[in-house]
């Protein structure tokens, strides 16, 4: 008994180590490691608001999954790193995410910079990329590689929308306000053309510092222009000082005011200042799709609120990488790659299918104007008009639309 | 000329010839009669951008002599007063929300925040005046992080709507001009706070001390004066101005996490212009500095960013100690 003692609790305690270890040990002979999906994303910093909402809508479609076991009947990871909006950053955490971690899926990358940064890296870490937000058109043009895919809607799409209403709207003199930097004049510079294109005049433009706090003076030349429409390109704290301030001075009243970017954090920042905005969206709440609706439901029991803008496009973006695992069975990147090119699914946004040609999701446009319905407590986007994915999307490895 | 609720005309003041936007215009009379019209435009268009530079003024200066008082008492530059301005905004936000009176928030907010200056100097500050200008530069840096991460644990990263009060959010038509009864009142609103210092200041007994204190310290020491709490109240009244300053552009610009950094870089402009320690001094630094900089964006818009900073090169170059700086 006194040499039997020791063994005996060696074994009771090893079948114990064994019986709490063994699901872990037996789905990992399964090969049923968690699926760990990287993201490196700016939750601080220029786009930090953006980031976070990006993580939250990917986090939220894991934790959806992962209670319905998961995908490919494994659990889903998503291992989340701050960039703080820099792009040699975000390389170095993309990097991290992908050799420590083991991810073999990226999201993230807020800011186009960040994505163009880290897509020449793709091939070399054998890692696939589904882009939730980034816009920059060479992404899928000059800049495209096999292992990017980008399932939101790109920023020539967008303005594209917004040219496309504009065609069809009474307005006929515009004026734009941009912030002054790289985005400003480049978004305002194509909506110049589009203006053009449609026989209508552009008046002119004048471009604010980041950072500007009183937009008294802008508010003053957008209204002496004679526009009948102005097109902002203004984000964050600029574009919230700037709605309250045209507000102030009954803007909207004289001039339509159009933005790139309806978002709701801007209008629950601004309140009844919002009324009146029009412009296309990524994403809204009310789109009204029975996927959409199921969505915003499970959303709102979660968080009681709606989904906002960024959150929306990064669940559309799992609804495309999932179809995508799910079809090939597997998350090799030379699997799944020919998979995902094929997808074409009814995602939370309408039907969606990715393009071969240049790993574009083709989708609908939607362009919103921000009212308040009867009963409603806040001012919400409403959709005024929706324009088809083949009318909204350039031609392969396009930047820009003929006519 | 047209009254509430008519449509306005616009301007174009340079050149000054009349532009007829939208809605019908009298044109009757002849050509020469047309410039009477585009007199009145140009003076409509002249008195909102001098009262919009008045009301930017009266912000800058809420944020500039607090600044300023402190320097000329501790002789120290607080890092931390665009985060005082900031914590203004949102303590308005939080008062606004709880009492539905923007009035209320602004006698609630500059106190709140004044007496988280004066504890600041009294737990903190007060045991680093034996150390040289660079610890204080640590310290009030080192709080601007502080406070600016509770405030996001607080209130959380979306920016917070702070509605102007209602009897305040109409308009006015100056010269057919539309301008917001609001910026009438902020730069009402700024007269009045500097006429209150400029009393306080000449007319108090602790203003009286403040003066002393700021020009011998020691002396008033000597007299049998407790500095140490002069320095205390300076402080907090100093940080207690930039959260007036806060909750008085939450309606303009919304409280939002923004707000510490760009203002703090402002206050600074403005001190250095008028001088640092010197009362006027801010006030002409912030009226300089909004003029310039509401003109020169209307009609040089692409040098909107470098206005401020012109001004201040130019006077460091003729006066270093700055405009009514003692060193000058």
């Amino acid at each position: 008994m006194d040499r039997s003692s020791p063994l005996a609790r060696r074994l009771l305690l090893g079948g114990a180590t064994l019986a709490v270890a063994a699901p872990a040990v037996l789905r990992h002979a399964r090969g049923e490691t968690p699926i760990r999906i990287g993201m490196p994303v700016a939750m601080t910093g220029p786009g930090g608001e953006i980031g976070l909402q990006m993580r939250h809508g990917a986090e939220f479609w894991a934790k959806q999954q992962n209670a319905k076991n998961g995908l490919l009947g494994r659990q889903i990871e998503i291992v989340a790193q701050d960039t703080g909006g820099d792009p040699a950053t975000c390389v170095r955490k993309a990097q991290e995410v992908v050799e420590r971690d083991g991810c073999r899926l990226l999201f993230g990358m807020t800011l186009s910079s960040e994505a163009l940064a880290v897509v020449p890296k793709l091939a070399e870490w054998n890692a696939i990329f589904v882009s939730s937000d980034n816009g920059d058109g060479r992404l899928t043009g000059s800049s495209f590689v096999p292992n990017f895919f980008r399932a939101n809607i790109s920023g020539p799409m967008e303005t594209r929308v917004i040219s496309l209403w504009l065609r069809k709207s009474e307005f006929k003199n515009f004026y734009a306000l941009g912030m002054d930097y790289a985005w400003g004049h480049n978004s305002i510079g194509v909506f110049e053309d589009e203006v053009k294109k449609a026989n209508k005049t552009f008046l002119g433009a004048v471009y604010s510092p980041i950072g500007t706090k009183d937009f008294s003076t802008y508010i003053t030349k957008i209204r002496q222009s004679g526009a009948d429409a102005c097109f902002l390109v203004l984000q964050g704290d600029d574009n919230n000082a700037f709605l309250s301030q045209a507000h102030e001075y009954r803007l909207p009243d004289k001039v339509q005011l159009l933005t790139s970017i309806v978002d709701l954090n801007s209008i629950h920042a601004v309140g009844d200042a919002s009324l009146g905005l029009a412009g296309s969206t990524r994403y809204v709440f009310t789109i009204d799709t029975p996927s959409n609706k199921d969505f915003v439901a499970e959303w709102r029991k979660e968080y009681a609120t709606e989904p906002d803008v960024f959150e929306g496009e990064q669940y559309q973006a799992c609804q495309i990488l999932q179809a995508g695992v799910e079809a090939a069975q597997s998350i090799d990147a030379e699997k799944l790659r020919p998979a995902l090119e094929k997808v074409a699914i009814d995602s939370i946004k309408g039907h969606v299918a990715m393009r071969e040609c240049d790993h574009q999701a083709v989708q609908g446009g939607y362009m919103v104007k921000v009212e308040r319905p009867a009963g409603a407590k806040a001012p919400l986007p409403q959709i005024i008009a929706t324009f088809p994915g083949d009318a909204i999307t350039p031609a392969c490895r396009q930047m820009t639309f003929d006519s | 000329m047209g009254g509430v609720g008519t449509l306005h005309r616009g301007t174009r003041p340079c050149p000054p010839a009349f532009d007829p936007l939208r809605g019908p215009i009298p044109q009757a009379e002849g050509e020469e009669s047309q410039h009477p019209i585009a007199l009145m435009d140009f003076l409509g268009f002249l008195i909102t951008q001098c009262l919009n530079a008045l009301s930017q003024a009266a912000l800058l200066f809420f944020l500039g002599v607090g600044l300023t008082l402190i320097f000329g008492i501790m002789r120290i530059v607080n890092f931390a007063h665009g985060a005082f301005f900031m914590l203004g905004a949102y303590v308005g936000y939080t008062a606004v929300h709880l009492t539905g009176s923007f009035w209320a928030a602004l006698v609630f907010a500059p106190v709140a925040v004044g007496l988280v200056g004066a504890a600041f100097e009294l737990g903190i500050l007060r045991r680093l005046y034996r150390r040289d200008g660079s610890a204080f530069l640590m310290v009030t840096f080192g709080l601007t992080l502080i406070l600016g991460e509770a405030i996001r644990l607080v209130w959380g990263v979306a920016a917070l709507e702070v509605p102007s009060p209602q009897s305040l959010s109409g308009i006015v038509f100056i010269l057919d001009e539309p301008f917001p009864v609001y910026r009438l009142f902020l730069a009402g609103a700024g007269v009045v706070v500097a006429l209150a210092i400029w009393q306080f200041l000449e007319r108090t007994r602790l203003g009286l001390l403040i003066r002393a204190t700021s020009q011998n310290a020691e002396m008033v020491h000597a007299l049998g004066t407790d500095v140490r709490l002069v320095r205390s109240a300076v402080f907090g009244i100093g940080c207690g101005l930039a959260g007036i300053g806060g909750v008085f552009a939450a309606p303009l610009v919304t409280a939002s996490l923004g707000m510490a950094p760009n203002a703090v870089i402002d206050t600074f402009v403005i001190v250095i212009i008028g001088g640092m320690g010197s009362f006027p001094g801010s006030l002409i630094g912030a009226l300089l500095v909004a003029f310039v900089q509401v003109f020169g964006t209307y009609y040089f818009p692409d040098l909107a960013m470098a206005f401020m900073y012109l001004i201040m090169l130019a006077v460091l170059v003729v006066r270093p100690g700055g405009l009514l700086g003692k060193e000058a």
